[in-house]
């Protein structure tokens, strides 16, 4: 079993974090992964205040294990989401794409444990700083909104920078990469893209298809003009996107092409003209489990690559 | 002397000419700093001026003069 500070902090069985993708983390999914023992993150994303809150009465219905809340940072609902969570008092707050600086203090006050995702070790000391309960540290390999650095490169890095524990998060699918991240010194994963390929996701099934075709050169970074990139697996839309970073469109045009476009995709079904985010582990995965299957498969494999690696015959 | 450091930081964080940095300066849109640019300069402030910058402070640093005159203040 491998039990780490993620665990005992969060209170939860396997140290696992489901990201919070917006438009695909619901309560059903992140129910479903802290049934399993994992930490379920519904994703707020750019949701207005009524629906984050009838999703977290959703999950709690579901399962009185500990989950999370992703805050996206960029959403024009953050100030309201931010005072809900607290009125509700979530477990856990994950944030993303920006500075929770602000809210940092409401949300410690109200004894909820906050987590943000960082792209850099500078952002990492000063969430530390601010009572920063653990850091996820996520790589540009993953989907959706990405930074520049790799998982391998950033999780050692910031894993000397602070003393509060690191979730490795960006291109983990399998035991392999669970290992992997404990090596760099992380003491948990967050994974995304295979939680899309959940039994209990309610993504649209073309959605699941496109990313169980995926291979390992099928993901593409559009828009980093804009200031926030994104991780997508390649379609008509990327393309689109690409022609017009190539006619250095302005930042404006980029945005209005965007708009709705993962609704299109996740909900509608539409993956030619829809924005399909995805990481770049989609290449090795290839099949729908269920949640809790998913998770034990993943850290069985993992424990028996760490055995192996403490020396070897230890079975 | 703040002034100085500020420069040296700036020439050191974003690869700029020192002769380009005046107080007029906008650090975004003058000097080319993003968001990750931004929280490596004000932590490396913090850490060798030994000041801490508040949350709230972040909107007023539009330019080097601005950011110039904050650490003045507190270092009072």
């Amino acid at each position: 079993m491998i039990y780490t500070e993620i665990c005992k902090l969060l209170n939860i069985k396997y140290p696992i974090f489901q990201g919070g993708m917006a438009q695909i983390s619901d309560a059903k999914l992140a129910a479903a992964v802290s049934e399993a023992g994992g930490l379920g993150v519904i994703a707020s994303g750019n949701s207005p205040p009524a629906l984050v809150k009838s999703e977290i009465h959703k999950i709690r219905e579901l399962t009185d294990k500990p989950f999370g809340v992703n805050v996206m940072l960029l959403s024009p609902h953050v100030e309201e989401v931010s005072q809900l969570l607290v009125e509700e008092k979530v477990p856990v707050i994950i944030t993303g794409a920006g500075n929770p600086g602000k809210y940092m203090r409401i949300w410690k006050e109200a004894g909820i444990k906050v987590v943000p995702v960082v792209p850099s070790v500078a952002f990492a000391k000063h969430f530390e700083k601010l009572g920063a309960d653990a850091i996820i540290c996520e790589g540009t390999e993953a989907g959706g909104h990405v930074g520049e650095i790799t998982t391998m490169c950033i999780t050692p890095q910031v894993v000397d920078a602070v003393k509060i524990p690191v979730v490795a998060a960006g291109g983990i699918g399998d035991g392999r990469g669970i290992a992997a991240a404990f090596c760099l010194g992380a003491k948990g994963v967050q994974v995304g893209t295979r939680f899309i390929l959940a039994k209990e996701c309610r993504v649209h099934q073309n959605y699941k298809d496109k990313v169980i075709k995926a291979n390992d050169t099928a993901t593409v970074v559009t828009g980093r003009k804009t200031g926030h990139p994104v991780r997508v697996l390649k379609n008509r839309l990327a393309n689109q996107f690409r022609e017009l970073e190539k006619n250095n469109a302005s930042v404006e045009e980029m945005e209005e092409l965007g708009r709705g476009k993962l609704y299109q995709a996740a909900v509608l079904g539409d993956v030619v003209y829809g924005s399909v985010m995805s990481g770049q582990i989609a290449g090795l995965l290839s099949k729908e489990q269920s949640c809790k299957e998913i998770i034990v498969e993943m850290f069985e494999e993992a424990e028996k690559i760490m055995k192996n690696l403490a020396g070897g015959n230890n079975e | 002397m703040i002034l100085e450091k500020v420069k040296e930081i700036l020439v050191e964080e974003l690869d700029v000419e020192e002769e380009s940095i005046t107080l007029d300066s906008k650090i975004k849109e003058d000097l080319g700093a993003d968001s990750l640019d931004l929280f490596e300069l004000i932590s490396r402030i913090e850490d060798e001026l030994d000041v801490t910058i508040d949350e709230d402070d972040y909107g007023k640093l539009i330019t080097v003069g601005n950011l110039v005159d904050y650490l003045t203040e507190k270092n009072k």
